[in-house]
């Protein structure tokens, strides 16, 4: 793959700079600073990741990945599958644990804090169910109700959020019976609901139609123009490309390259370009499969 | 055409055998081998039966229509048990109806299911052999049994499968569970009544089988039963006319297959659209406080226990099985303490509070954060299993003391059974936590209480629950003795020291669950959205 902070023989002006971290022996502290050094150390970004690791049995699928994410940005998190993206974001948002590493959000760390980190982040996470036998008005003001927010917010927040995600004609029908994009709507009303700080977004316009694809895009733009911070993951460079500020680019379980888009992309013709340059996808060859269309057998 | 389906379904039952390591095939071979004995024995007894031939005809002209019975329902409650149920999945390729027919019949014909039948079924051959001459007779009726049975089976599933592959279809298919269930109680029930039949001499077994033979014989499996008997007899006119009703429903079967194959393989499949809408019931309770946390995660619960037939039907069975299985189980005075065992069932309805969503537990996640939420959640899930159940149990009870003139039992009774409930739920809770296990969110059979790798941990959590409520109910019970052997007072002492050990072990096991809950969410999460899959 040769040098993988590089785009053709240009180096990467990388706004993270990488440093390879030691291994970690099982069960050993982190070598990082604890969280209140770390939180003051990294005042003005969203999200930090430290060293963050994980491993599946001899599979390292996270390997000591490091990660600022700038308040107020719209970071997109791209890699081939398998590159560690849903881990990643499994581990940022307190659904699975790290074996080692720390995440903190605005300031907190999710590991050991859960329940104000929590209170400052709203998820979307890939392919996870909801709680399917409920309407969408009764899933968001149930979500509401729970994190303790007062009855005539969560009605009034629930019924714009309804509104402006297009979803009032499913009226009181069940999760259960929404499409894919009306889910990955009601799912980012949920993740809304509460006015957090950093919304962490795991392929959410993957296989959504390009009406709700559209809705999405404008919601989230106008959340970072609030001054909110969007971590989303995705395939579609193009998307990330029109949408992002900041892009970070996984392979392997590790951040190849991180920083602007433009810092990212360099002198490649777009980010796709610069995407299968960073990752090492090697290029379709000519010829082969010559027998198709030319036999029905 | 016929050899590539029986070849891939020779492929599809070897490939689990294939799959396993050294180690594992020997463990499915013994397992096998001791299934294959149990078989032999079973169909050693069922040919014994042959020294009694005034015996043997009516019995397996019922246990044949149970037979038939199973093989029809069974797609239905556990739709997805062969994958080549689904006709839609020959839908695309270019086959004739009758060549698929044909060969799925023989798939159907091929696997362990058709090997155990044929197996009992030659049991069944020899019992109706009385005398030997008969057997061949006997054994073409036992291959007519067998097409019967895979044919009416497949045309049911194959009826079924369109509906089957929406929500609410399977949903029916839970329904149809339950009806199972009653028709259980109500065959047990008709089949041990002494007042069946008056030739049974007093066996009030026997005499209800006969009784229900005599109406059975006149459908195809009991006309299959029959007829070797008739022929003996020299009765060629009913035998002529048991020959008939047989291979009538085989016709009749094999020409509903064919008609619902057909429709299948050029309709698409329903949608979910339709589905009963919510009516909004949003709630107005919010999560101040452990108190306002449990009413509002009780409210979902309660809701999500009236839609869901996943939580619904547990409930359903439970009602029956504490108000009307006590009838069953003991004829008199004491039946008032089988209620018992429902309030057992009532408490582990609490059971696996984080494992019933699947992964939809992320939600949760995100917002049951801190140790008053947790436990406010743990009292909401537990709230919805002991206000029914409480209500439940007192009805059981009522009608037993009424029925059994049994009221001076009733403080000792409801001590016990409150004792039960609440120590069930209160194990349930703590189980939920500590041995969580993934639930199948597919839907696609009501008795699919697990998924693969968890089956051993499902089955200690599913059971630790009456160990539990038997402990916590063990004062209870003690006190109840007393009442019985020493002074009645003592049921009076059930009544208040019941109930308050219950409320104690709930309490614990409340703050123990929350705590489990908030130290192990993920490793909790990692477990249950396993059902997912399944």
């Amino acid at each position: 793959m040769g040098n993988p902070n590089t785009v053709g023989d240009e180096p990467l002006p990388l706004a993270t700079t990488l440093t390879p971290q030691p291994p970690l022996t099982p069960g050993a502290l982190p070598a990082y600073p604890g969280a209140q050094e770390l939180a003051a150390a990294t005042r003005g970004q969203a999200l930090v990741l430290r060293g963050l690791t994980k491993a599946f049995g001899p599979r390292v699928a996270v390997d000591h990945i490091d990660l600022d994410v700038p308040v107020g940005s719209f970071f997109g998190l791209v890699g081939p599958n398998g590159a560690g993206k849903t881990t990643t974001l499994s581990m940022v948002t307190g659904l699975l644990r790290p074996d080692s590493g720390r995440v903190l959000v605005s300031g907190v760390d999710v590991w050991t804090d859960p329940a104000a980190a929590k209170a400052r982040m709203g998820v979307l996470p890939d392919g996870l169910r909801l709680f399917e036998r409920l309407s969408g008005p009764e899933l968001l003001s149930y979500l509401g109700r729970l994190r303790g927010m007062p009855l005539e917010v969560v009605k009034q927040r629930s019924a714009e959020l309804i509104r402006v995600l297009d979803l009032d004609d499913a009226g009181n029908k069940l999760v259960a019976d929404y499409s894919t994009g009306m889910r990955k709507k009601i799912t980012l009303a949920a993740a809304l609901l509460h006015s957090p700080a950093l919304l962490l977004l795991d392929e959410p316009l993957e296989a959504v139609d390009p009406v709700s694809a559209r809705i999405i895009r404008t919601v989230l733009t106008q959340y970072t123009h609030a001054g909110g911070t969007v971590v989303f993951s995705s395939h579609v460079m193009a998307l990330v490309e029109g949408l992002c500020t900041h892009v970070a680019v996984m392979g392997g379980g590790r951040i190849i390259a991180a920083g602007e888009i433009a810092a990212v992309r360099g002198d490649a013709a777009s980010l796709d370009d610069a995407f299968m340059h960073l990752v090492g996808a090697p290029e379709m060859q000519e010829g082969g499969l010559s027998w198709l269309g030319s036999s029905q057998a | 055409m016929v050899g590539v389906f029986a070849s891939l379904k020779w492929h599809l039952v070897t490939s689990r055998l294939r799959a396993a390591s050294g180690a594992k095939k020997v463990w499915m071979a013994i397992g096998f081998a001791v299934l294959g004995i149990l078989l032999l024995l079973i169909a050693f007894g069922l040919g014994t039966l042959r020294l009694v031939p005034m015996d043997a005809v009516p019995v397996m002209v019922t246990l044949l229509t149970l037979q038939l019975v199973g093989w029809m329902l069974t797609p239905l409650v556990a739709f997805g048990v062969d994958e080549t149920v689904d006709p839609q999945r020959f839908a695309l390729l270019p086959l004739r109806p009758q060549t698929l027919q044909v060969g799925l019949l023989v798939t159907s014909l091929i696997g362990y299911l058709p090997l155990a039948n044929i197996i009992v079924l030659l049991g069944v051959a020899v019992a109706l052999s009385v005398p030997w001459s008969l057997l061949p007779v006997a054994l073409a009726c036992m291959v007519v049994q067998l097409l019967l049975c895979v044919v009416l089976s497949r045309a049911a599933s194959t009826s079924m499968s369109a509906l089957m592959s929406s929500r609410r279809g399977r949903d029916l298919g839970m329904a149809v569970g339950l009806g199972v269930f009653v028709l259980y109680m109500l065959f047990v029930v008709f089949v041990n009544n002494p007042t069946a039949s008056s030739s049974a001499n007093g066996n009030a077994i026997r005499g209800g089988v006969l009784g229900v033979a005599e109406i059975l014989q006149w459908t195809p499996p009991g006309a299959l039963a029959t007829l070797p008997a008739l022929v003996d007899a020299g009765q060629w006119g009913r035998a002529a006319l048991a020959a008939v009703i047989a291979l009538a429903g085989l016709g009749l079967a094999w020409w509903w297959w064919a008609a619902a194959l057909r429709r299948n393989l050029t309709t698409v499949p329903s949608s979910t659209e339709g589905s009963a809408p919510s009516h909004g019931a949003e709630g107005t309770a919010v999560a101040v406080g452990v108190i306002g946390t449990m009413k509002v995660v009780a409210g979902r619960d309660r809701l999500l226990a009236w839609r869901d037939p996943m939580r619904r039907m547990p409930w359903l069975m439970v009602i029956i099985l504490t108000i009307a299985w006590p009838f069953v189980v003991v004829r008199g005075s004491g039946a008032i303490f089988a209620v018992a065992l429902g309030a057992l069932l009532c408490g582990a309805q609490a059971g696996n509070q984080y494992g019933v969503e699947g992964s939809g537990l992320w939600l949760h996640l995100q917002t049951v954060t801190d140790r008053m939420r947790a436990r406010g959640e743990v009292l909401g899930h537990a709230l919805v299993a002991i206000v029914p159940g409480v209500l439940i149990v007192l009805v059981g009870i009522a009608v037993q003391a009424i029925a059994h003139d049994d009221v001076a039992q009733v403080p000792a009774a409801v001590g016990v059974c409150l004792a039960a409930l609440l120590g069930a739920v209160a194990v349930s809770c703590y189980m939920s936590a500590a041995m969580p296990y993934a639930q199948p969110q597919s839907r696609k059979s009501m008795f699919a209480s697990s998924v693969p790798g968890q089956k051993g941990r499902t089955a200690a959590a599913s059971f630790g629950f009456l160990l539990g409520g038997i402990v916590v109910a063990l004062p209870a019970v003690i006190c109840l003795v007393l009442s019985l052997l020493v002074a009645p007072v003592w049921g009076w002492v059930a009544l208040v020291v019941g109930p308050l050990v219950g409320v104690l072990a709930l309490l614990i096991s409340v703050r123990l669950t929350a705590d489990k809950f908030l130290v192990s969410a993920p490793e909790i999460f990692e477990i249950v959205r396993a059902g997912d899959r399944v």
